[in-house]
């Protein structure tokens, strides 16, 4: 009698977890570099409908993993705004150590040094970038394999890295980067990617396939609620007749 | 309550500044000199329900973990320094910085601003100043009997007297900062220097990486009103879909509270 309510209540639980992430997939529809999530949790529960034997309570998947697929270019003109074509990522330097991101718009800080938008420095194939002093940014110019340069002469080369298989093991570190909590995994140096200059990466969040998730939990939600509304009354009826 | 309330709301507030941004962009598509603002945003926090690789038994990792963001911030706004469209005017006081660099402007108070709006006017003593009569640094006083004037390349400005002798007046000098987008707005087509955009450096227009001056010429502003309207409907819709969802939360909710009737 209890098991298939208890069931039911892990899995209005889960549809309520992935509301809050297809959300937090639309908050950040304009944020440049960022992954949306995908939960299929939903969509597991929907292709289970056919197969109820397959569904055991208390044994619900839920995972959000991140969804990696390229964003569209935006072209800014900026100079300073870098966009991955292929997969990749920047790194930035932190206290903690390294973080990789997506999102290629950079400044120049008062040193001189490439930083990104809060300011953490960007790391370069020979540690951080520093622009000469003569050079103004509207010089930069970057090459499709990120060597920077400035009327001909060499200012560095962008660090990007890539983790190829091990890339679903990271995990959001908030300000549109990633971390590596497995410090056995180094990421490689890849030459499979293409950096634009003057464009960013738009998020890859689909507000259309959100919406339809969001129409999809928030149905599958109602009808989990119908079926404790039911389990109820059928108790009630069930005590009443026991009760003559 | 449903955290995706609140995460929703970011997500609104996010939008709401985006179209603030792109509101003043394009209420400055004719200032002389203005530079676009462009707004960036970072993903906040997460709530880390169960940790990506976490050993779930003797060697097994699960592939992925399970997190839960709240929402958005907006991050900073960049100003975006490349060259506005260069307009011939034909007026000698008029000019344009082709390349980077700033004019220098003394405010009424000693502290110097700085500005690529190049309007520039005679006060009555015949001093440069700005449109809004702020003087130029360092300052240039053109004498009473001048029939003519001119601004060459590298800021020198001269006269001509009625007698048709040249002269030269003085020299306008440009300056430039190692981060230019770290400048603070104060209006008035006006910057002031911050931490952030380092100390001017003061140089001759056309060395040093400084642009060169254009006499007779206006820089218009960098707004590009097709990038700006398509910003502005993805902002709008985004601002709705985000509504949506706060939208969708409520109705689960009601279904919740409905059950106990």
């Amino acid at each position: 009698m209890t098991e298939p309510i208890s069931q039911i209540s892990t899995s209005i639980d889960a549809l309520t977890q992935e509301l809050e992430i297809i959300t937090h997939n639309l908050a950040n529809a304009s944020t440049s570099g960022f992954k949306r999530r995908c939960n299929a949790f939903s969509k597991v529960l929907d292709a289970q409908n056919g197969a109820p034997d397959t569904f055991s309570p208390g044994k619900i998947e839920l995972e959000s993993a991140l969804d990696f697929s390229q964003g569209s270019p935006v072209q800014t003109g900026r100079p300073l705004d870098f966009t991955l074509m292929g997969k990749g990522f920047f790194v930035v330097e932190t206290p903690e150590g390294p973080l990789y991101t997506r999102n290629g718009s950079f400044e120049v800080n008062t040193n001189g040094q490439i930083v990104d938008s809060t300011g953490r420095t960007v790391s370069g194939e020979a540690g951080p970038i520093t622009v000469p002093p003569a050079v103004s940014t509207s010089e930069i110019q970057v090459s499709p394999d990120g060597r920077l340069s400035a009327n001909g002469t060499k200012i560095g080369k962008l660090q990007v890295v890539d983790f190829q298989e091990n890339e679903g093991k990271l995990v959001s570190a908030g300000e549109n980067c990633y971390l590596m909590p497995d410090k056995t995994i180094q990421p490689a140096a890849t030459d499979k990617i293409v950096i634009k200059q003057g464009f960013q990466e738009a998020s890859n969040v689909k507000i259309v396939d959100e919406l339809v998730d969001m129409i999809m939990v928030t149905r599958l939600y109602e009808a989990n609620m119908r079926y404790v509304s039911a389990q109820r009354e059928n108790s009630t009826s069930l005590n009443s007749v026991a009760m003559g | 309550m449903l955290k995706a309330f609140s995460t929703a709301a970011t997500g609104m507030a996010g939008q709401q500044m985006m179209v603030d941004n792109i509101a003043n962009n394009l209420a400055n598509i004719n200032t002389t000199g203005f530079k676009r603002s462009q707004i960036n945003f970072q993903d906040l926090l997460y709530l880390k329900m169960s940790h990506a690789g976490a050993e779930v038994a003797s060697g097994v990792n699960t592939p992925t973990g399970l997190e839960i963001g709240s929402g958005v911030r907006a991050s900073s706004t960049t100003k975006v320094f490349t060259v506005g469209e260069l307009e011939n005017t034909g007026r000698p006081l008029d000019i344009a910085i082709a390349g980077d660099g700033f004019l220098q402007v003394t405010m009424p108070n000693g502290e110097i601003r700085y500005t690529r709006d190049g309007s520039l006017q005679v006060n009555a003593n015949g001093q440069l100043v700005t449109a809004s009569g702020y003087s130029i640094e360092p300052a240039i006083t053109l004498p009473t009997d001048a029939a003519a004037m001119d601004i060459g390349k590298d800021g020198t400005v001269s006269v001509t007297d009625a007698s048709g002798t040249q002269s030269s007046v003085g020299n306008l000098q440009l300056v430039r900062f190692p981060n230019s987008a770290g400048l603070s707005s104060e209006g008035d087509n006006l910057y002031s220097q911050t931490e952030a955009s380092g100390t001017a450096v003061t140089g001759t227009p056309g060395e040093g990486g400084i642009g060169t001056i254009q006499s007779g010429m206006l820089e218009k502003s960098n707004v590009q009103m097709v990038t700006e309207l398509v910003s502005l409907i993805t902002a709008e819709r985004a601002y709705e879909i985000n509504s949506r969802a706060i939208q969708a939360g409520d109705k689960m909710l009601q279904t919740a509270t409905t059950l106990g009737r």
